[in-house]
């Protein structure tokens, strides 16, 4: 369709927005509501233009010409109209720099600001402000505004993570739009008209997981974040981009640090992970790195006392001991979040000290590797998804992209400017179309609200529904546990039909080999892509490089059990375990590299000062497969060093340095796994999903429970951490014991009681939540990461009730 | 030359020698500074409340050309406020060695917090002594780091060598 803006002709493509247009054109015109990935709703009238189209003879079906040019007549709207909510016609004609735009432009930007309160020195936004700049650039500098501006509540905390500033909110409706488009959470709506119009949530609190977004997208400082109040203007910050290691889906954010600390996190465009949204535990959940209990030196142990040492003379001291040790005797675990690089370093240190005894943690006995990756925006176009499992805890991005795909609007093409300002197919409250989403899992979980069909089942069935799926998707009869015949027929069918099904899978399966086969087996039967949801940012890439051990005796559990004579541990505290602590007393050198002192610093030789995923600088593989680049922001963590600078100063201090350092070698490697520069990455990432291997020969020899009275159940907060994370703690609240009331009547249980419980070794505290909807029998505890997801039984009569309710 | 003009020139001279000298005794005399000279800076209060005039706002080290100023906001105690704002300055700090007294930041300042005064006697020993925090900067504290030291050494009144000359700006700095 051909256009024209401010005299430049254009060719774009039917169902653009004018808005678009424009940007295409390289013009420029102000906005405050439109959003990228919103629906235009065309209420803050800051993008007008003068627009007019030719029109045709109704009677010919001609142009209408010019009398005086021959050429189709224009016919200009009465008025500016708004770009954003306006879609392109054959021969339109766009004029943004025409005088009567341009004056009311101007007009409004003066009467966005007659009730803007001019309190820019004190607000957060100010310096990165949508309506700063747009008065800057399109006001006149004066206001002819005598009177009063109105007066409302300056400080209104939405909840402990968002403050809300009536007075400064322009009613642009973003954040309103925002919670019921993106996660179906409408927790905030207009209240009042007019000039006293405010917003307010129904009741107290917002209930979503994605709140935090909100403070991005409000075009004014109204909603600001509560963690990062008043601690730098915005050009003081640091400005890093990095993938978020907070889980599996590599979210874009941008790190702001200021003299060392870091101070905020926003959330960074990746039009194809995270397109603009963050879930609120990647946001909020830094705080823990500027704490003052990290450790910032290396200890080494004199006596009962840890005492700080230099790096050169620790790594000496591990190296004598390691050197004394036969082969096969040393240990290696690093958690799950490593880098690829931090990987391959574990990996060269293990081959120096002969031993196969290497793992990462959390991770489960089947492959998180799928046979038939789909992406994320595979997933948004997906017309039939079978989710087993808890999504929106264990990877919440995957959860909103699931609820794209409800709307059924595909991810947008680009333009030249980025991604379109206003999608004319996104509308506000779209029928979302339920019937392609599929959710079971052993309990209640969030994104059964908006599903199409929720299925319950037992805990552990997961191997005989995938089964008795494939039968039916086979021809076959077969009955499926919490569904009925025609239900279970109604999805593979679907499946079967959809161009473009998806089977998404967690923890739940992957605790049982067999599991996760049947789900493979399944998604073959019905042609469905998979995507598998690992329980932490590296576990697929970590796998993918096999840190894993040689030999099945040697997996982690194993390793915690004795069967290593030295044990070099990376950011895990397994000593929380108190049969674990039993067995690494036992050890000739244990050497903890961690950040905060815990259970295992505690027995630890050496302590070495670890990074935080905000210092590192490294690549992950997220669960699509794609290679994502994490960078430094520049915090101050002392003399704290990644794994890749530990393996490194042992390696030294052995004397075997090879002719390469490991930094060379983790990129030649990387290059010749997956193919790509790893120091040249894509800003959004590289997308190189790896086939699996046939069979994981790393095995744990301690199979999964098939019975148990407890679930470890994913969750989005990073629990070790959440004590150090005082808004987040303050909001969420301690780690939730959730059970169905007849279980807690039975206990004398009250909701929110504080209670501490020993779960398969580990003494945890918990505060008791009641919920109905799981299944009675069935207590549900929120992962750490020393424990994977799955089935356990639990010891009941160790709860113990720490303090009443206040 | 002729004799006629050295003797123009002696006279001069002569004439000088009867005037009332400019050079001031200083140190045992006080100067007497313009109302706009730039000196060292002053953080001012609401007379009238003693809530700090300054909002943490950053914006006077945006301005400064030397990077001399460093602040760091944080929200005031309702109940307890320190300045008029929602925020205040948690610290405030100017670098007196890196400070070209321009005077940018006290343009810059949205609340007239920040006003240079009259006071140029610096010179101190250490580098550190001449990072000025609020409380050498805050009204009120009159003389350099150094002039204090010494003057609670020998206990003694700090004697500053300016005069009181008024300026609208400073208000509630009293140099006497
Ligand atoms: S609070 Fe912000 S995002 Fe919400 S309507 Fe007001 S200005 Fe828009
Ligand atoms: S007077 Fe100039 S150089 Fe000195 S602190 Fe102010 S702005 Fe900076
Ligand atoms: S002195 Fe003025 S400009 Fe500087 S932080 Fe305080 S209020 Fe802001
Ligand atoms: S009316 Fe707000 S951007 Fe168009």
């Amino acid at each position: 369709m051909k256009v024209k803006v401010n005299g430049i002709e254009l060719e774009l493509a039917p169902g653009t927005s004018a808005i678009d247009a424009v940007f295409a054109a390289g013009s420029d015109v102000p906005y405050f509501c439109s959003h990228e990935y919103m629906s235009p709703v065309g209420s803050c009238r800051m993008c007008l233009a003068k627009i007019g189209a030719p029109r045709k003879d109704r009677a010919t079906g001609n142009w209408v010409l010019d009398e005086e040019t021959g050429e189709p007549q224009i016919f200009w709207f009465p008025n500016p109209m708004a770009t954003c909510t306006t879609a392109i016609m054959e021969g339109m004609v766009i004029e943004t720099e025409a005088e009567e735009a341009v004056k009311a432009q101007r007009g409004m930007v003066e009467m966005t600001l007659i009730n803007h309160p001019l309190d820019c020195p004190i607000c957060d936004k100010g310096g990165a402000c949508e309506l700063q700049d747009r008065a800057y650039e399109y006001g006149e500098g004066i206001s002819r505004f005598e009177f009063d501006k109105r007066h409302q509540e300056k400080h209104h905390q939405l909840s402990e993570l968002i403050t809300l500033d009536r007075e400064r909110c322009i009613h642009c409706k973003r954040c309103i739009r925002f919670f019921e488009e993106v996660p179906g959470d409408e927790v905030l709506d207009f209240i009042e008209r007019g000039g006293h119009t405010y917003i307010a949530t129904v009741e107290e609190g917002l209930e979503s997981n994605f709140t935090g977004n909100i403070t991005d997208l409000c075009p004014v400082g109204a909603l600001l974040d509560r963690t990062s109040r008043f601690k730098g203007r915005n050009w003081e910050y640091e400005h890093t981009i990095t993938s978020s290691l907070d889980d599996a889906s590599g979210s874009a954010i941008v790190l702001d640090s200021r003299t060392g600390r870091l101070e905020r996190i926003k959330a960074e465009l990746n039009t194809q992970v995270n397109k603009l949204w963050i879930d609120d535990s990647t946001r909020f959940g830094y705080e823990y790195v500027n704490s003052s209990e990290r450790i910032k030196t290396p200890l080494i142990r004199k006596g009962d006392n840890l005492e700080a040492a230099s790096w050169q003379e620790v790594s000496e001291f591990i190296a004598d001991k390691l050197a004394k040790l036969a082969q096969k005797e040393a240990a290696i675990v690093l958690r799950a979040d490593s880098t690829l690089e931090e990987g391959y370093a574990a990996k060269n240190l293990a081959k120096i000290l002969e031993t196969g005894q290497i793992d990462h943690y959390p991770r489960q006995l089947a492959s998180v590797i799928p046979n038939n990756s789909a992406s994320l925006n595979d997933l948004a176009s997906s017309d039939a998804i079978f989710v087993i499992g808890d999504v929106s805890q264990n990877v919440p991005i995957v959860d909103l992209r699931i609820k794209d795909a409800l709307k059924g609007v595909a991810p947008p093409e680009m333009f030249e400017h980025g991604v379109p300002i206003a999608d004319l197919r996104l509308k506000e409250r779209m029928i979302r179309k339920k019937e392609i989403l599929t959710v079971a899992a052993p309990y209640n979980v969030d994104l059964m609200r908006h599903a199409g069909q929720a299925h319950i089942y037992e805990a552990n069935s997961e191997e005989a529904i995938f089964k008795a799926l494939t039968k039916i998707a086979n021809g076959e009869d077969s009955s499926v546990a919490a569904m009925s015949n025609e239900q279970a027929e109604a999805l593979v069918k679907r499946l079967n039909e959809a161009n473009n099904a998806i089977i998404i899978y967690d923890g739940f399966s992957l605790a049982s080999p067999a599991a996760a086969i049947a789900a493979r087996n399944f998604a073959n039967a019905v042609g469905a892509k998979e995507i598998i949801l690992g329980q932490m940012a590296n576990s697929y890439g970590l796998e993918a490089i096999q840190v894993l051990p040689s030999h099945e005796r040697y997996g982690y559990a194993e390793i915690m059990q004795g069967s290593a004579k030295a044990l070099i541990i990376s950011e895990l505290n397994p000593a929380n375990n108190s049969q674990y602590a039993q067995n690494l007393k036992e050890l000739e050198l244990l050497v903890v590299h961690s950040i905060f002192e815990n259970e295992t610093t505690a027995l630890a030789d050496v302590v070495l000062p670890a990074k935080s995923g905000y210092e590192k600088q490294g690549t992950i593989v997220n669960l699509e497969g794609r290679l994502l680049e994490v960078n430094a922001a520049p915090i101050d963590a002392g003399q704290a060093q990644d794994f890749e600078f530990l393996a490194a100063s042992i390696i030294a201090a052995l004397g075997k340095e090879g002719k390469e350092d490991l930094a060379s070698l983790a990129h030649k490697a990387i290059r010749k796994q997956f193919g790509v520069d790893s120091k040249k990455l894509d800003p959004e990432g590289d997308l190189k999903p790896l086939k699996p291997r046939a069979n994981n020969k790393a095995k744990l020899h301690i199979q999964s429970t098939n019975i148990g009275n407890a679930l470890i159940v994913p969750t989005m907060l990073r629990l070790e951490y959440i004590d150090k994370n005082p808004h987040l703690l303050a909001e969420r609240g301690a780690a939730k014991l959730t059970m169905n009331s007849i279980d807690a009547d039975a206990n004398g249980l009250k909701n929110a009681e504080i209670v501490s419980l020993d779960v398969a070794g580990i003494k945890r505290s918990f505060s008791v939540q009641i919920k109905d909807s799981v299944p009675a029998g069935l207590w549900l505890i929120p992962a750490l990461p020393e424990q994977a997801i799955g089935l356990l039984e639990l010891d009941r009569a160790s709860l113990k009730k720490e303090l009443e309710p206040a | 030359m002729s004799v006629l003009d050295i003797a123009k020139g002696m006279g001069v001279t002569l004439g000088h020698l009867f005037k009332k000298p400019v050079t001031v005794l200083y140190p045992e005399e006080k100067v007497d500074i313009k109302p706009r000279f730039r000196g060292r800076h002053h953080l001012l209060k609401h007379p009238d409340s003693d809530l700090e005039k300054c909002i943490g706002c950053s914006l006077c080290a945006a301005a400064c050309p030397a990077y001399a100023i460093y602040v760091e906001a944080e929200e005031n105690d309702p109940n307890d406020p320190t300045s008029a704002g929602e925020r205040y300055a948690k610290i405030y700090e100017i670098n007196m060695l890196r400070c070209i007294f321009c005077g940018l930041c006290e343009e810059a300042c949205p609340t007239g917090a920040i006003v240079l005064g009259h006071e140029f006697e610096l010179a101190d020993f250490r580098y550190q002594d001449f990072i000025y925090g609020k409380d050498e900067l805050m009204v009120g504290v009159k003389g350099s780091k150094w002039q204090r030291r010494e003057a609670a050494k020998k206990n003694k009144e700090v004697n500053i060598g300016v005069k009181s000359v008024p300026r609208k700006e400073l208000e509630g700095v009293n140099y006497d």
